[in-house]
């Protein structure tokens, strides 16, 4: 059921340690929508002091890990778009004059985070726990996108809401 | 020709749907103000109500759902005022 592992996630975003929150992409609808896994457990950096006697994962953490899930989604779509555009240069005998998908360094074109809206946290995250995460792009005006997000632990739902996501400009 | 009546029901109903925006707009970006304090020709963005492009998207979104019309990249101009909101809602309004 894996469509990119953690070393697939990584040549696409320019996400590191301890900041890199996501460990697989297990459904993927370029440009659409698709479902990622944070396996959360006790060795985090960020359990050390949230809390010393009460381990929950930080609910603005869970909101970037949906975040990094929405890159993967963009960056594909984005990816899938210049491979077309490159097939159909291809086509017309202008392949030269384009520059290769393989060249071009997919990280630098994941956008920014511009808005959180309606975010709701249900259920504390703790470790051991395994986060599903849900991202479907909607509707978008001009470089702007809203994407419906929401995070789950087994059937249910922990943290739910909306982001406004920009392109690079 | 439109008689007096037909005039006054066209008004009523334009005021209507301007108020029905500004409550709008007040109500889902937050504003903290009252939306008997937006004018009809009141710029929304930039020196007017100060709007910016990420609420553009939220506008954009909401009025797509409350009156079923979409609007477009290419005319943004829509967003100018409440009176321009409410020319392209009724232009492109399906009855």
């Amino acid at each position: 059921m894996t469509v990119m592992n953690a070393d697939e996630i990584r040549k696409l975003l320019p996400h590191r340690w301890p900041f890199l929150l996501l460990d697989r992409v297990i459904e993927l609808k370029p440009g659409v929508s698709g479902v990622g896994i944070k396996n959360v457990t006790i060795s985090e950096p960020f359990f050390e002091g949230h809390f010393p006697n009460e381990s929950i994962m930080p609910g603005v953490l869970i909101v970037e890990a949906l975040a990094q899930m929405t890159a993967v989604v963009y960056c594909t779509g984005a990816l899938q778009t210049m491979r077309e555009a490159e097939q159909e240069a291809a086509a017309t005998a202008e392949a030269q004059a384009v520059e290769s998908t393989e060249e071009v360094d997919i990280s630098s074109r994941v956008g920014y985070l511009v808005a959180i809206r309606d975010m709701k946290f249900m259920k504390p995250v703790a470790p051991g726990d395994q986060l599903l995460l849900k991202v479907k792009i909607g509707r978008s005006l001009g470089i702007l996108s809203k994407v419906n997000v929401a995070a789950y632990v087994g059937k249910e739902c922990v943290v739910e809401g909306t982001l406004s996501v920009s392109q690079r400009p | 020709m439109l008689t007096y009546q037909e005039t006054k029901e066209k008004a009523e109903k334009r005021r209507e749907l301007t108020e029905r925006i500004k409550v709008i707009i007040v109500e889902r970006l937050n504003l903290d103000m009252d939306p008997n304090l937006i004018t009809d020709d009141q710029p929304l963005f930039g020196r007017g109500l100060g709007l910016d492009s990420i609420d553009a998207l939220e506008l954009f979104v909401v009025i797509e759902d409350e009156f079923g019309v979409t609007i477009y990249d290419d005319n943004m101009e829509v967003f100018g005022s409440v009176n321009k909101l409410a020319d392209y809602i009724l232009e492109n309004i399906e009855e």
